[in-house]
């Protein structure tokens, strides 16, 4: 019978108060679902939970990161808990984030979990608690308690329970939701620096050209960032230097590490005119502070529009493409790892060096992105497709070109699977400008016109080398150099002739002719070996790179002399001749 | 060219002097070598140095790799305006710990 009284009586009062249920859930839902500040919507929803139940107090405990922690991040009463952190399932509130059941505890002095702690450092005196689980599905998020009711017989009845898990899973929907409202801005925050990122990263490659400039060369991020690099530009004295790169892995440090190379190569390419030394000097800085197992593979070269040779240096890069005027294709192949694997593992003469006449040709160097990148058939273009469509656009413009190959694999919305990258240096319009067809090596006038100096025969010998100084020293005086000009000359010519001592006669004793005459206000020095002739027209550019002075003494010449010539003799005797001039004053 | 190796203050000082050429540069090597495998504080006294090529300089960058792959300090002191002349054009002036004197590298 008491039951049935007790039954009645609740039904009673819900049918009084079920109006009252319905609009408080349904405001609190709208609120929850509308807030754009989730703490404060949750503080209020709180105050109207207590307002409702009648009661002196309440708080609302998420579920901290960790798991292992509960904290107060809600309180209405006489004494604010707010920040209060509780380990899990400790207390009353901490058991019901651990099974996610609501409960009434109507006396709390009889429930054992009940931990009067928080009590005695308030003063706050706990009497009997309603709580309930935010949660959704199985995740649990927290729960929300009510303490002491006021009105009636001061205890809560099941009734409030059912409301207050009610409220409790609308609130715990409004906090996941405002949860991942804020992993999406953080997302967007994220999409938006990297934009900018991406941004910075464009600025960092050279302008696009007009087509009256030699070099043109296309980037297109497989992601938002890129890995792959070029850069190109034009130095004081016309040459054009020029590279192209790619760092292994992908995102954003990839793109951090393309940034730092592109800049080192910008900057130090500038005061070093050597490629194989400036990739040297990258290599160590960026071995210096390499992020692990991170490198770059990069080919840098130096173009002279003047005689259509460039010198390259290629560290573990795909290798280049030489085209030739008739459409045919050398590839210049690697000659040293990759940078930023360990610092100074080139000689004192800097990466590998080697040099191609041009000829009206073209080089083109491109990434891996590229000719492993899929056709609309579904294949991947390759290197000798690359070939076969860079022949067949051979008299577009060069940005046409690589647009047109750059488009085979970047078809409007298809997924890349790498960065694409590739880059052109033409030779066609500044060979017009070139006086000598550049493929006949200039051949040198029997009676050079000047007053000759000296002109002496020595043997192959390192010995010998101290008398060369000397002689060119005394001759230039001669000429009228000054002091310190002389000095430089001496080193020019020393260089000059180790190289006929180190490499013409392939490591037996020959000779060579020391030449020295005044031609108006120049300086001009001969060097002639009497090694066996290269048939000039079959010269290859490595065999050509093994009788000319190569990497730290070639420097040496080039940046002291204003013009060093390869010549072949005319008078019918073999040999190879070096001249190099020098301005006086 | 003459070569001279001493002990100062616990660093290796070689003195390489006169004309170090494609003649000389392989003793000027191995005596460079010598140093930064023998000890961590090797000091080159440049002043006598009426001439260096490419060769010498070579050997220079050489035993300056070793000696910082072993850890340990390589220091040009004292720089003859011949040799400055060659490592500026090698644009290594910049690269080489350079002193004024070798009481100042070996301090």
């Amino acid at each position: 019978m008491r039951s049935d009284v007790e039954t009645d009586t609740i039904i009673s009062v819900s049918g009084d108060r079920f109006g009252d249920h319905l609009e408080l859930l349904s405001e609190m839902s709208r609120d929850f679902a509308e807030t754009g500040d989730i703490e404060q919507a949750l503080l209020n929803g709180l105050k109207r939970i207590v307002d409702y139940m009648d009661a002196e107090g309440g708080a609302l405990f998420l579920l901290n990161e960790d798991g292992e922690t509960i904290e107060c991040r809600a309180c209405v009463g006489p004494v604010d808990i707010t920040g209060l952190t509780l380990p899990t399932g400790q207390g009353i509130v901490g058991r019901c984030v651990d099974t996610g059941d609501g409960e009434i505890v109507r006396d709390v002095s009889k429930d054992p979990s009940f931990k009067g702690d928080v009590d005695a450092q308030t003063g706050f005196r706990t009497r009997s608690i309603l709580c309930a689980p935010l949660s959704v599905k199985d995740r649990h998020l927290g729960a929300i308690e009510v303490l002491n009711k006021r009105g009636g017989d001061g205890l809560f009845s099941p009734l409030d329970l059912n409301m207050l898990v009610a409220l409790g899973a609308s609130a715990g929907l409004a906090v996941v939701n405002a949860r991942m409202a804020a992993e999406l801005v953080e997302k967007e925050r994220v999409e938006r620096e990297l934009e900018l990122a991406a941004q910075i990263q464009r600025s960092l490659l050279p302008s696009p050209t007009g087509p009256e400039f030699p070099v043109s060369a296309v980037n297109v991020p497989a992601r938002m960032v890129s890995g792959d690099f070029y850069d190109f530009f034009t130095l004081e004295d016309g040459r054009i230097y020029f590279c192209l790169g790619d760092v292994s892995g992908k995102g954003i440090g990839a793109a951090l590490t393309m940034a730092k190379a592109t800049s080192l190569f910008h900057c130090l390419g500038k005061a070093i005119h050597a490629p194989g030394h400036l990739l040297d000097l990258i290599n160590t800085e960026l071995a210096e502070t390499a992020t692990q197992g991170r490198f770059v593979t990069m080919a840098a070269g130096l173009y002279s529009p003047e005689t259509g040779e460039i010198v390259l240096a290629n560290a573990g890069h795909e290798p280049p493409l030489l085209m030739d005027r008739n459409g045919g294709f050398t590839t210049v192949p690697a000659a040293a790892p990759p940078l930023g694997i360990a610092p100074g593992i080139a000689g004192p003469e800097g990466f590998p060096e080697t040099r191609h006449k041009l000829d009206g040709g073209a080089i083109y160097i491109f990434t891996d992105g590229l000719t492993e990148g899929y056709l609309a058939d579904g294949s991947e273009m390759g290197v000798e497709g690359l070939k076969d469509r860079l022949r067949q656009t051979q008299d577009a413009a060069p940005d046409v070109r690589i647009d047109a190959v750059i488009g085979l694999i970047h078809r409007g919305g298809a997924p890349l699977r790498d960065d694409l990258t590739i880059l052109v240096l033409d030779d066609k319009d500044a060979i017009a400008e070139r006086p000598d067809a550049p493929h006949k090596l200039p051949s040198l006038a029997d009676d050079e016109e000047g007053d000759w100096l000296v002109d002496i025969r020595l043997p192959t010998q390192p010995v010998m080398l101290k008398i060369i100084r000397r002689v060119t020293e005394q001759s230039a005086k001669l000429c009228g150099c000054d002091e310190r000009t002389a000095k430089d000359i001496v080193i020019a010519v020393d260089e000059a002739c180790q190289n006929v001592i180190r490499h013409a006669y392939g490591g037996k004793i020959g000779e060579l002719v020391l030449s020295v005459s005044k031609n108006d206000d120049n300086m001009v020095v001969r060097l002639r070996d009497f090694a066996p002739p290269v048939d000039v027209s079959k010269i290859k550019p490595r065999d050509l790179d093994d009788l000319r002075p190569g990497g730290l003494g070639t420097h040496f010449i080039r940046e002291i002399m204003d013009q060093v010539d390869f010549l072949a003799p005319t008078d019918g005797e073999p040999g190879n001749i070096l001249r190099m001039e020098k301005r006086i004053g | 060219m003459n070569i001279e190796s001493n002990e100062i203050n616990g660093a290796t000082v070689i003195t390489l002097g006169g004309e170090v050429d494609l003649e000389h540069s392989p003793q000027a090597r191995k005596a460079l070598l010598d140093a930064v495998a023998n000890n961590k504080k090797v000091v080159v006294d440049l002043s006598g140095v009426s001439y260096i090529d490419s060769s010498g300089i070579a050997s220079l960058v050489e035993a300056f790799q070793t000696a910082r792959k072993n850890g340990g300090g390589f220091t040009l002191a004292s720089v003859s305006e011949s040799a400055l002349r060659v490592l500026q054009l090698a644009r290594l002036d910049k690269v080489f710990t350079i002193a004024a004197t070798v009481e100042e590298a070996t301090a």
